[in-house]
């Protein structure tokens, strides 16, 4: 199939190149070239465009995109950057873009990264949730792991699973791989990288489920700095529909920029013994000192029996609403135990269905 | 001249959270207690700690206080008037708790505490320091100067058992001496999947001491806020943990001539992260 292309750019330089470019490809045909967004708008309905390149480093054509979202709603629309810059990428995204490209006008690259993108899934922004647990073994790897896995799944859009536990991380045993690259490489690179360029960093445990591994000694903690880890996640955004951030316990910087960043935070404990709601309640009422109001989704875990009763019960307890309560997940530990996470999850497991549940809620936007 | 020390300082850590750290600090102290040590520990795990929660003590007397006035008024400072005395039957032993909101744990500074610890407790023949699950500047410090370290864990979750030989490797990249790190395991033979031999060769080390699995002992000590020796005095692993801190006595006794001296040089890591970090 032909792609028909209407590019819209200012700069003469910038489409002396980029015509050459898509003129030798068999599959990608330029239609029209504009100077002006607004040139296009109208005009392009003549050549039924699969794909406009909108320069929106002319900060008003990003303005224009949402009409062009409306227009043209069978079209991808991407936009054109002199340097990667996530912020302006967000703002095409919220427009109903499907991200940007740097102005290379390489064809495999263009190829690729319109690959990349579709993958990403929808475009809207991404979702940014993060596990956070006063205390460990609260099992936020666990339901971080599951979940990412089930959201792929029942959505069919990319996710991202980022191991921010700095010291301690253990998400690649979780899914018993070795990954060729850890936080540590892509924090030292992040200035350089781009979204075609991060995403081999990523370790593929699924077609539409990476992740990003902690860094495996834990003196190497202290090289990710929290300023470079909140552009990592902002990049996996253009990549990832759903960023999820295992964080390390405890509050500490990274687990406050973390919170700063996402949009979703679970705030996880074991319910084992009375001093554990002592803690969650704790945890809240640091996060409330903190001056960002946001809400906080209180989950607590290993609850037995797992029903609404105990949940209120709960609740009642810590003077604060909890969102979720999980059991025991003792045959999800003996499969992680042997390694086979990505084998299949246990579909009778009450606890694979509870993270069903929040996964469902996540992707129909009711949380 | 070599200032030397005359007290035993154990820190108890890992860098496996939930592991039982706290309550082996807390039967530890008890243990060294009963055994008619002078015995203080401190509850260093500072924004979450449940030393108060599992003995069922409430106090204002926190670190944080005594940090405050331990800058303020140096001169009247006393440590006494921060600690709490836990007290079962004829057995006592003093609690350094951790603060009480969690806000207030930002501001404890490392070298208040080393003084605190070095200097300040002298009197006591044991300090008990029950760390959080993480290299942290503070936890480096307490492990510099701490006489035995040491390092629980569990072996029956795998995610958990990488983190229990990543944390003991570090140990030893950071030069602390292997005779110095006391390997622990906890929840012995609760399961089967993993052996603690199989354990001890990934590790390159033997396990000091094992404490048998039994959820409802420890469970009953918590829930009733006193040791296992009084909550369960039957239970293996009661008798457990008193052997434990038996066997750090003897190792006490046997050798008193042996003074430990004291480390006023920091380690490799913790100097690495001040290079680094300030």
């Amino acid at each position: 199939m032909v792609r028909q292309v209407i590019l819209i750019e200012g700069e003469q330089r910038n489409f002396e190149n980029i015509i050459p470019a898509l003129k030798n490809s068999l599959d990608f045909e330029i239609a029209a070239v504009y100077r002006t967004a607004y040139a296009a708008l109208g005009q392009s309905r003549m050549f039924n465009p699969d794909l406009f390149l909108i320069d929106v480093e002319d900060a008003e054509n990003i303005n224009i995109i949402s009409e062009f979202v409306e227009l043209y709603r069978d079209s991808m629309i991407i936009g054109l950057l002199d340097f990667w810059d996530s912020e302006k990428n967000l703002s095409c995204i919220e427009a109903g873009a499907a991200g940007c490209i740097l102005k290379t006008f390489k064809l495999e690259e263009i190829r690729k990264s319109l690959e990349l993108y579709k993958l990403r899934g929808k475009n809207s922004p991404s979702r940014i949730i993060s596990f956070f647990s006063p205390k460990g073994r609260a099992g936020r790897t666990t339901t971080a792991s599951i979940l990412a896995l089930t959201i792929a799944e029942k959505s069919g859009e990319r996710v991202a699973l980022i191991d921010a536990d700095l010291q301690f991380g253990d998400m690649a045993v979780f899914f018993d791989i070795e990954p060729e690259h850890t936080l540590i490489e892509v924090s030292q690179d992040i200035k350089l990288l781009n979204p075609l360029t991060f995403d081999p960093y990523f370790y593929k445990l699924r077609e539409n489920v990476s992740l990003l591994a902690a860094p495996n000694k834990p003196e190497y903690a202290e090289l990710v700095e929290v300023k470079s880890l909140v552009e990592i996640v902002h990049l996996a955004c253009a990549l990832f529909r759903y960023v999820l951030i295992d964080l390390p316990i405890g509050f500490n910087p990274v687990t406050i920029g973390m919170y700063d960043l996402a949009e979703i935070n679970i705030v996880m404990t074991m319910m084992n013994k009375i001093s554990d709601i002592h803690h969650m309640r704790r945890a809240i009422e640091m996060f409330q000192t903190l001056d960002r109001v946001k809400q906080l989704y209180t989950c607590f875990t290993r609850v037995e029996p797992c029903n609404d009763d105990e949940r209120l019960k709960i609740q009642r307890e810590l003077g604060y609403p909890v969102t979720d309560i999980l059991p025991n997940g003792y045959h999800i530990n003996s499969i992680i135990n042997r390694g086979k996470l990505l084998k299949g999850l246990p579909k009778d497991s009450v606890l694979v269905r509870k993270i069903e549940q929040i996964a469902d809620d996540l992707i129909q936007n009711r949380r | 001249m070599v200032a030397r020390r005359k007290n035993v300082i154990i820190s108890v850590f890992s860098t496996t959270p939930g592991v039982g750290k706290t309550l082996t600090s807390i039967n530890l102290s008890a243990g060294l207690a009963y055994d008619g040590y002078k015995v203080c520990l401190l509850d260093l795990d500072l924004q979450f700690g449940d030393v108060m929660n599992y003995l069922r003590l409430n106090s204002d007397r926190t670190i944080a206080r005594a940090q405050r006035v331990f800058k303020n008024f140096s001169s009247t400072f006393n440590i006494r008037d921060f600690l709490v005395r836990y007290s079962y039957k004829q057995l006592n032993f003093y609690i350094l708790p951790a603060p009480r909101l969690v806000h207030d744990s930002y501001q404890i500074e490392v070298a208040t505490v080393m003084q605190f610890v070095d200097k300040y407790l002298q009197d006591f023949d044991f300090i008990v320091l029950d760390l959080n699950p993480m290299f942290s500047s503070l936890n480096l410090a307490m492990l510099d100067l701490s006489t035995l370290i040491t390092y629980v864990g569990t072996i029956d979750f795998l995610p958990a058992l990488k983190n229990f030989k990543v944390g003991y490797d570090a140990l030893i990249r950071f030069e602390y001496e292997e005779q110095k790190i006391r390997l622990i395991e906890n929840r012995a033979g609760s399961q089967k999947v993993i052996k603690s031999e199989d354990v001890e060769r990934l590790l390159g080390g033997t396990f000091y001491h094992r404490l048998p699995n039994d959820f409802i002992s420890a469970n009953k000590s918590i829930e009733e806020g006193v040791p296992l020796m009084f909550s369960s005095p039957t239970s293996e692993l009661s008798k457990s943990f008193l052997e434990l801190a038996s066997r750090y006595t003897n190792k006490y006794t046997i050798e008193p001539v042996r003074e430990i001296e004291q480390q006023t040089s920091k380690g490799f890591f913790s100097r690495t992260l001040d290079a680094l970090f300030g």
